[in-house]
């Protein structure tokens, strides 16, 4: 027999070894394990994660967490409109009360002349 | 003995009872298919277990089209094959990590020997389900629920929501690929 030959035989064998495979049986206590993994999850923190898991919970979450941004950059940003605004006037407030200052000035010189 | 549907009923209403005889009564069905994915009996074990939670917590969803051991099949092939890939996303973060220098154990992997095959096709079925481990899995999970738990093709294409003619395609493209694996692997042992 070739080599070739031998290696097909052992191919065929190989994949034939699965016949008449037996079940594998499970642990005869997997019923009480599942039960006590089913209580664990019911108490404590596990309890607490499933909830915060739950798609709902999370969107809810994400929903407010985009809200509470979206509120504070709105703050940010519309007092500093405001300030600027502010300081504009008091600008121009100030550029005037100059204006009207030197003009009382120069009426004063010529009064006097 | 209480019948299929009376069971499923009983355990929509939440009956304990009801959901022991379930798990005693499919428990070797389970722990078998998902044995025959995985390779590991820990795992196996584990995974057997959330299994029958996920049934315990979805069964008002089991609308009864289909047998609840098809239910059964279909859930423990998805959960396995689930956690096949999660521990495939584990082990290349693995990598990674030892690519940064951080240390982490390396995954030995055991010569898996199913419980159930006989003694003196031991070595060989250790071979071939080493050559199993290869294939892409939704050849993975028909060869396995073919071979090992013996379902029909009809069978496996109602666990596998396909039809028959893609499970006899996806059987085919499996029986292929592991000769091509076993011939490389002779072809290195025989030299």
């Amino acid at each position: 027999m070739t080599n070739k030959e031998q290696i097909q035989k052992e191919i065929e064998q190989t994949l034939q070894s699965l016949d008449g495979v037996q079940r594998a049986t499970a642990n005869p206590f997997l019923f009480t394990r599942i039960k006590a993994r089913m209580q664990k999850q019911q108490s404590g923190w596990e309890k607490a994660y499933s909830f915060i898991a739950r798609p709902v919970v999370a969107l809810a979450v994400l929903i407010m967490v985009l809200g509470i941004n979206f509120i504070a950059v709105y703050n940010v940003v519309t007092p500093t409109t405001a300030t600027t605004a502010i300081e504009t006037e008091n600008d121009i407030n100030n550029e005037y009360d100059y204006m009207a200052s030197a003009d009382s000035f120069d009426d004063q010189i010529l009064n006097n002349q | 003995m209480r019948n299929e549907t009376e069971l499923i009923e009983q355990l929509k209403n939440g009956d304990e009872t009801a959901f022991r005889i379930i798990v005693e009564q499919w428990q070797d069905l389970v722990y078998n298919t998902i044995l025959g994915i995985v390779q590991n009996e820990t795992e196996a074990e584990d995974l057997a277990q959330d299994v029958f939670i996920k049934v315990f917590e979805k069964i008002s969803s089991f609308k009864g089209d289909s047998k609840l051991s098809t239910w059964l099949y279909r859930i423990a092939t998805t959960t396995a094959l689930d956690h096949l890939r999660s521990k495939k996303r584990k082990k290349r973060f693995g990598f990674l990590q030892s690519l940064s220098g951080e240390g982490v154990d390396k995954v030995q992997v055991s010569d898996f020997i199913h419980p159930g095959v006989s003694l003196d096709n031991k070595e060989r079925a250790a071979v071939l389900f080493k050559a199993i481990e290869t294939l892409p899995e939704n050849q993975k999970a028909a060869y396995t629920l073919h071979k090992l738990e013996g379902l029909s093709y009809r069978d496996v294409s109602e666990v596998l929501k396909t039809t028959v003619s893609a499970v006899e395609s996806l059987m085919s493209r499996a029986n292929q690929n592991l000769r091509k694996e076993l011939e490389t692997y002779y072809n290195r042992h025989y030299r």
